[in-house]
């Protein structure tokens, strides 16, 4: 009687856990990966919020979604709990009635399934064990032999970019890929930067693959078969032209444009906002900031036209500070010059607040890195190398490298850094091929891996106020600033190679050619070193003052004194004065260079010089 | 570099502000949970319960008190404490202070360790019995007694030992608890974890429903452990105080199949042939041993993966390869905490080197399991009665309530818990 | 001499008994050498009992939430009020690239719900944490560390965590923040 009693409770309560079991188990499947907190819709409709503007049925649907998905979490957890518990429950009472039904009930003798005979049962176990052993070697064996192939390809895979010149075709496809993933153009552009840097040599040792021209002059001739687009595919990224090193690929310069006559000059326009950045180049589009009490602003005008195109401010960024910091006359709020990768543009201020936006202004992501605690103002110019920016932090209380992702903002990786502030900007120099990230400051020139962050090397040997910024060509990475030294470091492994002390620049930054490094003073001379043994080949007495950098385009060199006085000089072993006019406007800025043009930011304007 | 750390993560950007409306900071405390009193009452109860077994299965010969500690084992041990530390995990953190010397073990970890050590020494299993919430909660649920035969289920005893090793292997390499990670019945007594864990744990479950103990016979690393102590164990567990009559019933009770029948050579061979097999299986537990070493050691780096530095650092090296690709976030984290690459490669070094080393010691442990076995089933024994194994029996008490020599629990034999 | 002539003709239970001494010895030798040498290894105050986040250490990675054993993560996020900036524009509490500061649901950082703001003065306001809503996610902190003065922060609630052998956030933590700490240190808190 009781016995019925327990089975069928036994029964039904199996009934109910198996499809309760079911139940939770299909549900888990089903809602496995969706987190309702975390839901792809959602997320995307809150950034399209953030990009348009006021877009209040966007923003009720949002709400509704947020509370039905916030809704959807507590309930799901609440439930998961019930059914748990209810589950719980259910199994105690099956177990209790089953055990109550077989109460009493012997485990009788059922039938023997093994050998009456143990030996023989010994035996069958040793050969179980045996197989089983040999099953485990088996498999162990399998795992060594999957697994240590794997690795041996892959070392060598490594080493073979390094070493083997047969395989240098290869080595520049890997190179590309690495440098910039998301524009084609830069790297023909890069390459014609080499070419142009090293233009005997390229030539005379065509078959010497090891050499980065050859490089250049295999893929060259792709290039140039090309028909030439309306929009020169040279860029100038970065302050100084790309990857920050003083040397643009651009051909068909003027060299002759006066403001004041219009000679040479495609369009000028009033800067709105003051600034002493420097304009950047990228396709047809201009970028330049400007700030005062009032705003601070990331500027794009068409490089054709010279029209304003769209400009963004740099507002409601979380952390911001709401009493701008106190900055210096010469210095501004908006002295670091913007960085684009030819699909995004990134600007800083000197309040801390970087901005990015994308090629029709519309704004990506803004985040303030903390004021920067510097007694004239933030200086330092932006740099990204593939998808990474590069902010060089460096201020009294916490300096710092930072890079960020430039799609998104996030923070790739962020080295602290010894040291003073600075108003020194990072560039990349290519050592054996490799990228290295340079910076300077006080007290050290230091080199960074820049998809990594790690150190690579550091030499102490600055000092002062450091504003100039270091270059390289061949591998050699040059440094020098006022009340410092010069110095020609190794990039293989950091060793100085040697250094000088006859003229050091104050502001303006170095470039090089493969045989001469151009020093250009704050009090008017430009020196040239052989940048093999260090030696003053030649220096000019100009008796200006100069704080724009020089820039190397077309073998020639181009220099501004802030008067707005142009000289161009030749890059050869003479190192002669081409030319040298008035353009008419102080200019502190360097000039931004792309095929034909140059665009030219001057205390109040901002004007584009193209032979007509 | 902690101090470098810890400047670029606490930045003040914002000052603190000064309230001039009389705003005082908010008291906030957290407590600390007493967990000495727990941890007292944790020990008082596993040497208690230990006890009580030990009384019931010496002095009373009746499995009743038994049942009554496994239900109190699963409700206070199991879903009450949540089962940790339990003793089978405990194998690890002892396992890591003995190479570890930064490791301060609790005390309660080395009691949840030593005690049923100790008491399997001197009475046997009896933390198996019931102490013990996942022998007891097997126990709770098992209505039928369904045999495997023997010699699968000597081969499927090979696994807790190799389990052990492992177990033994990743904890001393500061690498994981492979046990604590893989319990299938943690998630139970917790009412929630890992959905694969939880389903293996409840198709064991199932499965003990129709036979003794599969997790304990099978998969427990400490049960093989305490199997060592309990087979040398000073007092024995005895069937019946009287005269064993050889009635076999005993021999069908027992849920971990620990009792064997009396055994007269029936197969027979030449005692030469016998001898032969054994010297043979000796000669080859050496090449075994060494075989097992050189095996684990080819193997050690696929093994080291599972710590994770050396993950860490397989990452970094990608990274490196292919800069572009998205971070991940331990490889955000990596950059992010400042971190270098030498750093790393030279913990990573160490790792390799020292899971080299420990590969090495275990494979030869598993080559020595495996001989040993081996040898122990080519030796061959003459029993005259049903008798208790004692490494495998778990004090369990089923086979006192059939023995009909066993003169109270005949009387009780109707009313007593199968 | 005879003895040991003797020992092998009535030896199998003989030398059976003997080994299994020799295992008891062995046996009992070991439990002592492992307890007295472990015993050692005890120190009462400074065992490795619980499990704690360095907030130093912490990158936020959002395992926490997902991680932990328990249904709802026993990571909870702490707010240390003495470390706060009170600031109106708090990167814990709004989105990054927030319009307005309201409270509507396109603004806000926490996905449960879980902080609430106060007014205290212009242009104060006081943070606080609900820890029944808090799931632990951490989105709150990264916002605070990036843009604030990290006064949000993540912490093993010792009231919730069950201590286990192993914690499986640990096991996953991005960062190797997580760690066993001994009682003095159970929170590690900031300000």
């Amino acid at each position: 009687m009781n016995k019925d009693i327990y089975r069928n409770v036994a029964a039904i309560t199996a009934i109910f856990i198996i499809s309760l079991s079911v139940m939770l188990i299909t549900n888990y499947f089903q809602v496995r990966g969706v987190s309702p907190l975390k839901m792809e819709v959602v997320e995307t409709l809150k950034q399209l919020n953030d990009t348009s503007s006021d877009n209040l049925e966007l923003q009720e649907q949002i709400r509704q979604l947020d509370l039905l998905a916030r809704r959807a979490y507590f309930i799901q957890a609440d439930h998961l709990k019930l059914g748990v518990y209810i589950l719980l429950g259910m199994v105690l009472v099956f177990v209790t009635s089953l055990r109550f039904y077989f109460k009493g009930e012997m485990h009788i003798p059922d039938k023997e399934i093994d050998p009456i005979d143990e030996w023989m049962l010994k035996s069958k176990s040793r050969k179980y064990i045996t197989w089983g052993t040999l099953g485990l070697v088996v498999v162990a064996l399998l795992f060594v032999c999957l697994s240590s192939p794997f690795l041996k390809t892959d070392k060598t895979d490594g080493e073979a970019a390094e070493t083997l010149l047969a395989e240098n075709a290869q080595a520049v496809d890997d190179s590309e890929i690495a440098e910039t993933p998301l524009k084609p153009e830069v790297p023909a552009n890069e390459l014609d930067m080499i070419d142009e840097h090293v233009p005997a040599e390229a030539r005379d040792t065509i078959d010497d693959t090891t050499n980065d021209a050859t490089l250049a002059n295999e893929v060259l001739p792709a290039v140039s078969e090309e028909p030439r687009p309306v929009v020169s595919k040279v860029t100038h990224n970065a302050f100084r032209g790309n990857n920050s090193n003083g040397i643009s690929a651009a051909k068909g310069i003027p060299v002759k444009w006066d403001l004041g006559s219009g000679v040479n000059i495609a369009w000028k326009k009033e800067v709105p906002r003051q600034g002493y950045n420097s304009p950047v180049i990228n396709g047809n589009h201009v970028f330049f900031t400007g700030a005062d009490d009032k705003a601070r602003e990331l500027y794009c005008y068409d490089l054709t036209t010279g029209e304003p195109q769209w400009s963004l401010e740099a507002t409601d960024i979380p952390g911001s500070p709401s009493v701008l910091p106190k900055v210096t006359e010469d210095t501004g709020l908006a002295s670091s010059t913007v960085a684009t990768d030819g699909e995004r543009v990134c600007a800083v201020f000197a309040t801390g607040d970087v901005i990015c936006a994308d090629m029709e202004g519309k704004r990506l992501w803004g985040k303030n890195l903390g004021v920067p605690d510097n007694h004239y103002g933030f200086a330092s110019s932006l740099l990204i190398w593939g998808n990474t920016l590069f902010i060089q932090y460096d201020n009294n209380s916490d300096p710092k490298l930072i890079a960020l992702d430039v799609a998104t903002g996030n923070q790739r990786w962020v080295k602290n850094r010894a040291g003073k502030s600075c108003w020194s900007s990072p560039a990349i120099a290519y050592v054996d091929q490799k990228p290295q990230l340079i910076l300077m400051g006080n007290p050290a020139i230091t080199a960074y891996n820049p998809a990594s962050g790690e150190q690579l090397w550091q030499v102490d040997c600055m000092g002062g106020e450091v504003c100039s910024c270091p270059c390289s060509v061949d591998g050699v990475i040059f440094g020098a600033n006022e009340y410092a030294k010069l110095v020609a470091i190794n990039g293989a492994d950091g060793k100085i190679l040697w250094e000088s002390s006859d003229y050091l620049p104050e502001v303006s930054s170095p470039a090089a050619t493969k045989d001469l490094l151009y020093i250009a003073t704050s009090y008017g001379v430009l020196a040239a070193y052989d940048t093999k043994t260090g030696a003053l080949v030649k220096e000019h007495e100009l008796n200006v003052e100069f704080y724009s950098s020089p820039m190397i385009v077309e073998g020639k060199l181009y220099l501004f004194s802030n008067d707005g006085k142009m000289h161009i000089f030749s890059t050869d072993k003479e190192f002669k004065l081409l030319a040298s006019f008035e353009t008419g406007e102080r200019t502190m800025a360097t000039p931004a260079f792309t095929d034909g043009k140059i665009v030219v930011r001057t205390e109040k304007s901002i004007y584009c010089v193209a032979a007509k | 570099m902690a101090s470098l750390r810890g400047m670029s993560q606490a930045q003040i950007r914002f000052p603190k502000p000064d309230f001039e409306s009389g705003y005082q900071y908010p008291e906030l405390s957290y407590v600390v949970p007493n967990e000495t009193l727990w941890v007292w009452l944790d020990i008082f109860m596993l040497i208690l319960l230990m006890g009580i077994v030990t009384w019931a299965v010496y002095k009373k010969r009746t499995r009743r008190p038994i049942f009554w500690i496994s239900v109190i084992s699963v409700a206070y041990f199991g879903f009450f404490r949540s089962g940790c530390v339990c003793s089978i995990g405990s194998i690890q953190n002892i396992a890591l202070a003995m190479v570890d010397s930064t490791y301060h073990l609790p005390l309660t970890v080395l009691l949840f360790f030593i005690l049923p050590v100790l008491f399997a020494f001197l009475f046997g299993r009896v933390f198996c019995a019931g102490v013990c919430p996942f022998g007891a909660l097997q126990e709770l649920v098992n209505v039928k007694n369904y045999r495997l035969s023997r010699a699968v289920t000597v081969a499927l005893g090979m696994i807790p030992w190799l389990y052990l090793i492992f177990a033994i292997l990743y904890a001393v390499t500061r690498s994981r608890f492979i046990i604590c990670q893989f319990d299938p019945f943690i998630g139970i007594f917790r009412l929630g974890g890992d959905v694969g864990l939880i389903l293996f744990g409840a198709l064991l479950l199932i499965l003990s429903v129709f036979t003794g103990r599969p997790f304990c016979r099978f998969l427990c690393p400490y049960g093989a452990l305490l199997s060592l102590f309990s087979s040398v164990s000073i007092w024995k567990i005895r069937l019946t105080r009287k005269n064993c009559i050889n009635c076999e019933l005993c021999h069908n009770s027992c849920p971990v199949d620990a009792i064997r029948a009396p055994y007269a050579n029936k197969v027979k061979e030449k005692r030469t042939a016998g001898v032969r097999r054994l010297v043979g299986y000796l000669a080859i537990l050496p090449l075994l041993i060494v075989s097992g070493a050189f095996l684990m050691r080819s193997a050690s780096p696929d093994l080291s993966r599972a710590n994770k530095e050396v993950r860490l650092y397989d990452l970094v090296e990608e990274h490196e390869a292919n800069p572009e690709e998205e971070l991940s976030l331990e490889l955000e984290a990596f950059y992010g905490q400042g971190r270098t690459m030498e750093e790393l490669a030279s913990t990573y070094e160490a790792k390799q080197e020292e899971f080299r080393f420990y590969s090495t010691v275990a494979g030869a442990f598993i080559g020595l399991v495996i001989g040993l076995a081996l040898i122990r089933l080519s030796v061959r024994r003459t029993r005259k009665r049903y008798e208790i194994h004692h490494a495998d029996c778990v004090a369990c008490g089923m086979c006192f309530s059939y023995c009909p020599q066993n003169k109270p629990s005949v009387e009780s034999q109707k009313l007593s818990e199968s | 001499m005879k003895e040991k002539k003797d020992q092998p003709k009535n030896s199998p239970i003989k030398r059976r008994e003997f080994i299994r001494l020799c295992g008891s010895v062995v046996a009992g030798g070991t439990i002592l050498a492992v307890a007295g040498g472990m015993s050692w290894k005890v120190k009462g105050e400074d065992a490795s009992l619980f499990w704690q986040i360095d907030p130093n250490v912490c990158t936020q990675c959002g395992r926490c939430e997902t991680h932990c054993v328990l249904p709802v993560s026993a990571v909870k996020c702490i707010h240390a009020n003495k470390v706060c900036g009170y600031c109106d524009l708090c990167g814990g509490y709004y989105r990054s690239n927030v319009k307005d500061l309201n409270t509507a649901a396109e603004n806000m950082m926490c996905p449960t719900g879980a902080i609430q703001r106060k007014f205290v003065e212009d242009p104060y306001f006081e943070y606080t944490i609900d820890e029944d809503l808090c799931n632990g996610c951490g989105k709150c902190v990264k916002g605070c560390t990036s843009f604030g003065n990290g006064s949000l922060y993540l912490q093993i609630k010792q009231d919730l965590c069950l201590n286990c052998n192993e914690c499986q956030i640990s096991t996953v933590c991005a960062s190797g923040a997580i760690t066993r700490v001994p009682y003095a240190t159970a929170y590690k808190l900031k300000g």
